[in-house]
């Protein structure tokens, strides 16, 4: 599972088209405008999420690179 | 509310006649191709990443075919079939424009090229955003409960004693109408009028401005009343609500999307599985699988396969310079098959990694109605296992085949059950 801090969103690029819910409905969902929030923690595994964050129309997310762990 | 339940006032002829992808009716976009256009869309993708010509004369189709961006026939035309392609102009909507004009929605004119569909950039963001909240996946249970389950369980109802019926047009074509007009107020027997007026906006207003002066009295928990409330933000700051044409241009939109695609895509994902028994058996089981089975259909046989945009400036798009003014053609169909992104990519496999596809468009305009889509076709689907035991191709009947060029669908799906 993944923590806060994996995925950046911004809000003003979101069109609200739900895609990132549709392959991880643990990790995203919508305020009430229909704009995208990244949930805490993130309930799907990383290849749902990035595999979310690519289909994402508007390039509304972004990944951040994470430290290897030791 | 009115009393008449859909199977009484819907009459299964003009039913046919209005949903028949070859009837007169549909010939407009193609509805009397009957190839198989992926052979033809494969060899163009791999031969290069831009092609001169529309898809439809590339693909060999020797009539007119119309869809939005056609015919435009002073301007240059071109066509891309890979996925990165497609991608990329959805993506750059500066570039790549959904109107070779600027939208005023505000004045007289009525009707989809005057919609969200065709503007662009801030324009396009703050008209969506009306509607959008309405069209979340959150908001599909509120769809279901509505109006989707209880037109789905009546059309059951009447096939079910039979022990056959014919899918397509007596059960797929029926749920998406019913349940966007259904969302709009509109009464049911009035839902195949407006179906068959969708060309004719005046007729449609005349449906529905009655609905729309009542909900502006007294809003009601539907989709005209959320249009009648809604406040557009302009670019200067200051709100104002929707006029009236505003409202009716934005409803036509959602009719013509809402009622002529879904049900196309249902008929597609149901022969899918009846022609693969093994999979329809393991989706009856576990029916989580319908997901992956309704994304893979969309990926494998999206119903409109071809979008189009304007071109706003000269650009070196994919190796070949496009000249402003002339028009691009996506094939999303093609590029839901491409090797790059899809291993055995004419394989219908519901088991492969799930990835997004372009069969419900890409960039900012991407189908709106996409959850209530997936929502229909599972609650369809969903009521047919449940009901119809056994359910099963029937193997005297013509067997259904995939026909249509811009809007594509099944033939005839019929079936046995008991």
């Amino acid at each position: 599972m993944a923590g806060q801090g994996l995925v950046t969103v911004d809000q003003t690029l979101c069109v609200g088209s739900g895609m990132c819910i549709v392959y991880a409905p643990e990790s995203f969902d919508h305020d009430e405008h229909a704009k995208v929030v990244a949930l805490d923690p993130m309930g799907d595994p990383l290849d749902a999420i990035s595999t979310a964050v690519e289909a994402c129309p508007t390039g509304a997310l972004r990944l951040v690179p994470q430290e290897q762990e030791a | 509310m009115t009393d008449l339940s859909p199977p009484a006032a819907l009459d299964r002829d003009r039913i046919r006649e209005l949903f028949d992808l070859r009837s007169s009716y549909n010939s407009f976009s193609g509805g009397d191709y009957t190839d198989d256009p992926y052979p033809v869309w494969h060899e163009l993708r791999a031969r290069a990443a831009v092609h001169e010509g529309t898809v439809h004369r590339l693909t060999g189709y020797p009539g007119e075919a119309m869809f939005q961006g056609l015919p435009f026939p002073d301007r240059p035309h071109f066509s891309v079939f890979g996925f990165e392609a497609c991608d990329a102009a959805f993506r750059d909507s500066e570039t790549f424009a959904s109107s070779p004009v600027a939208i005023n929605p505000i004045g007289d004119d009525v009707g989809v090229m005057n919609s969200m569909l065709s503007m662009g950039g801030d324009q396009h963001r703050r008209y969506r955003a009306l509607v959008q909240p309405s069209f979340v996946p959150a908001k599909a249970k509120w769809w279901i409960v509505n109006w989707i389950q209880e037109t789905v369980q009546d059309l059951v109802d009447r096939i079910a004693g039979d022990g056959r019926a014919e899918l397509n047009t007596d059960f797929c074509a029926a749920i998406p109408v019913l349940t966007i007009t259904g969302s709009f107020g509109v009464p049911v027997d009035q839902a195949l009028v407006i179906r068959e007026s969708l060309r004719d906006p005046a007729a449609v207003v005349r449906i529905l401005a009655p609905i729309v002066a009542a909900r502006r009295e007294s809003p009601s928990d539907d989709l005209i009343s959320v249009l009648v409330q809604a406040e557009l933000k302009e670019a200067d700051g200051t709100t104002h609500t929707l006029s009236d044409a505003e409202i009716y241009s934005f409803a036509i939109l959602l009719l013509t999307a809402g009622s002529g695609t879904t049900w196309k895509q249902m008929g597609i994902t149901l022969t899918a599985l009846l022609q693969r028994p093994e999979v329809l058996a393991a989706v009856r089981e576990d029916r989580t699988l319908l997901k992956a089975c309704v994304e893979e259909s969309v990926r494998w046989l999206p119903t409109d396969p071809m979008f189009s945009r304007h071109v706003t400036r000269d650009v070196d798009f994919y190796g070949t310079t496009l000249p402003k003014g002339s028009v691009l053609h996506m094939c999303l169909g093609a590029a839901g098959r491409d090797p790059e992104r899809w291993d055995r990519p004419d394989e219908f496999d519901p088991y492969r990694p799930l990835k997004r596809s372009l069969g419900f468009g890409g960039g900012p305009h991407i189908c709106l109605g996409m959850h209530l889509a997936r929502a229909e076709i599972t609650t369809g689907i969903n009521a047919l296992l449940d009901r119809l035991p056994n359910l099963r191709l029937d193997p005297d009947a013509e067997q259904p085949r995939y026909v249509g060029l811009y809007e594509r669908g099944a033939t005839e799906i019929p079936v046995l059950f008991g």
